[in-house]
């Protein structure tokens, strides 16, 4: 019987061919497999995980597979996302147990989508002490969306293209802004100068100009007067020699008074003095009005007795001595 | 003086000309359907069958597995880089390695890998087939008892199906790991993001699209040009015109199936 192979046995045999066709065969099949087992790695297929339901009102721009991150990091992966009896989008992420410490029970959610690329699930843990997020933990996501102000930029942008065009306009305030400034410059490059600007005419130019050679004039002579009063002030015979002179006379008299009133206070101490002893005095003469007192109670007793004793005599008078 | 041809006349053409069409393809396929049967049927692989398909396997593989790998390794480097380069210069760096594995990976490298293994190995066996078949050979062949679908077609189809698929996956694994290195350089710091990103882009649905395309592929550069050279048609026996049909209508398999692929990964 022929062999199947014999027609086209026109090429060379090749050495060990089985062999070789079986390296192949592993070779292809190491190569898939492989793949497939990486695919699997990448996929998390081989690693522990926790789910983690976030709750939105919108779920759009959101897919299956697409990354949770934490600080930029990709620390878990969106597997669905179905539509909850009130109405809500519930998207669940699988979160890797190693990387499940970084969710906490504090930890804020938002949905943000982006002008360019996708929309991006992000979470802040702000308290990394607070007591980890537990496994199928339902959260509310907050959302953000770079695109919903679009509209109102645009708006606001034509707003302001608008105000400028009216400014820039040819006959704008802008441009008559401008032409009166260029009057104001050739005004300025004028005889008149920058008066001629301030003042608005010719005339009124030149009668400050006026004003200002009087006013030099008067100076001038403000200038000679003042140095005659220097002359009559600081003088030879001059106001302030006088006065100095003046000044020692009243030192004298003042140094005059001053030993008068030492004399004065002499006197005032004598003075207290006398007060002193009449003081002294004073006190001598209620003693003595004491006694006397105290006698002319004993005289008037004796002159009372005797007249008790003396029963002739109606004169009771007391001839006192 | 020219005479004009009655319009049924035309329409019987045309009719025929569908009917040939149609019956072509009816071929294709149901040689396709055949080829799939005897590749599952363990009767396939004798001893002998076995010899001719290790024959097959290794000659249609091992030559072109270095050239293309190289040659799919130079041209993504350069993609890669191309790439990458633009999207830094928009600012799009993050997006610059998921667009090269869907680029490279998904797309164009099994589609290349198809079209080299047909123009360098199935085109010419079903030419060989063909001149086969005109020698009478096939015809020895059923005399003796030897069925010429399972002896000579079977081990050809096998070997192509088996030179697309490994070309696919080296090249694949070659671009991917050229890739990273464009990117990264020569660290491991750029590994876990970049597991991450390819995990991201090989989602379930885009995996199991990816591998029945190649598989697809494979299957349609093998048996395509194969049955071209089997069944020639009567009247158009010149080799040329074999191969041309057979690359027509591979062509245009090859086409449908990216086309299916595309729609399924992206709409």
């Amino acid at each position: 019987m022929q062999e199947p192979s014999e027609p086209t046995s026109a090429a060379a045999p090749v050495a060990h061919l089985e062999f070789k066709a079986a390296l192949l065969l592993v070779f292809m099949l190491l190569l898939v497999g492989g793949s497939a087992l990486y695919l699997l790695y990448a996929r998390g297929a081989f690693e522990p995980t926790q789910t983690l339901v976030l709750v939105a009102d919108d779920s759009e721009g959101v897919v299956v597979g697409m990354d949770l991150t934490f600080s930029g990091f990709p620390i878990g992966r969106v597997r669905r996302i179905e539509l909850a009896e009130d109405g809500n989008a519930r998207i669940i992420v699988d979160v890797p147990s190693k990387d499940a410490h970084w969710l906490r029970e504090s930890s804020v959610f938002t949905l943000v989508r982006g002008l360019v690329g996708g929309t991006n699930i992000r979470a802040f843990s702000g308290m990394l002490k607070d007591p980890p997020l537990p496994d199928g933990a339902v959260r509310p996501v907050l959302r953000g969306d770079a695109t919903a102000e679009i509209p109102q930029l645009i708006a606001s942008t034509k707003d302001l293209i608008q105000n400028l065009n009216l400014l820039t306009a040819k006959d704008g305030t802008l441009d008559g802004s401008l032409a009166n400034l260029q009057a104001v410059t050739e005004r300025l490059k004028g005889p008149s100068g920058a008066l001629g600007v301030l003042l608005g005419n010719e005339a009124d130019a030149k009668k400050l100009m006026l004003a200002l050679d009087r006013t030099n004039a008067l100076l001038a002579r403000v200038d000679g007067l003042a140095a005659k009063a220097d002359t009559q002030v600081f003088g030879q015979d001059g106001v302030m020699s006088e006065t100095r002179a003046t000044i020692v006379q009243l030192n004298t008299l003042l140094g005059e008074a001053r030993a008068s009133l030492k004399k004065v206070d002499t006197v005032l101490v004598e003075a207290q003095a006398v007060g002193a002893n009449t003081r002294a005095a004073t006190t001598d003469l209620g003693t003595l009005r004491a006694e006397v007192e105290a006698n002319l109670r004993k005289v008037e007793s004796l002159v009372n007795e005797i007249n008790r004793k003396w029963p002739f005599a109606r004169d009771t008078e007391i001839k006192l001595p | 003086m020219i005479r004009i041809a009655p319009p049924q006349d035309v329409l019987a053409q045309l009719g025929r000309a569908v009917l040939r069409w149609l019956a072509g393809w009816w071929r294709v396929v149901h040689l396709g359907a055949m080829i799939l049967v005897l590749t599952l049927s363990p009767s396939s692989y004798s001893r002998a069958s076995r010899q001719a398909l290790a024959r097959h396997m290794y000659l249609d593989t091992a030559p072109i597995l270095l050239w293309f790998t190289v040659l799919c390794a130079l041209a993504s480097l350069v993609l890669t880089r191309i790439v990458v380069v633009t999207a830094l210069s928009y600012g799009l760096s993050q997006y610059a390695l998921e667009m090269v594995i869907r680029v490279l990976v998904l797309e164009l490298i099994p589609l290349t890998a198809a079209l080299f293994v047909a123009l360098r190995c199935t085109i010419p066996n079903g030419a060989g087939l063909a001149d086969m078949r005109r020698q009478g050979r096939f015809d020895a062949m059923r005399r003796q008892g030897i069925d010429p679908v399972r002896a000579e077609l079977l081990p050809r189809v096998v070997a192509g199906v088996f030179s697309c698929i490994t070309l696919a996956a080296l090249s694949c694994v070659v671009a991917l790991v050229l890739a990273y290195l464009a990117v990264y350089g020569f660290t491991l710091a750029g590994l876990p993001g970049y597991t991450r990103m390819f995990g991201h882009v090989f989602e379930p649905g885009v995996t199991l699209i990816f591998g029945l395309k190649t598989l697809f592929f494979s299957l349609a550069v093998s048996t395509i040009p194969m049955a071209s050279g089997l069944y020639d048609i009567a009247g158009d026996g010149t080799r040329t015109s074999v191969e041309l049909q057979g690359l027509v209508r591979m062509f245009a398999v090859l086409l449908l199936i990216e086309v299916a692929s595309l729609m399924g990964n992206y709409y």
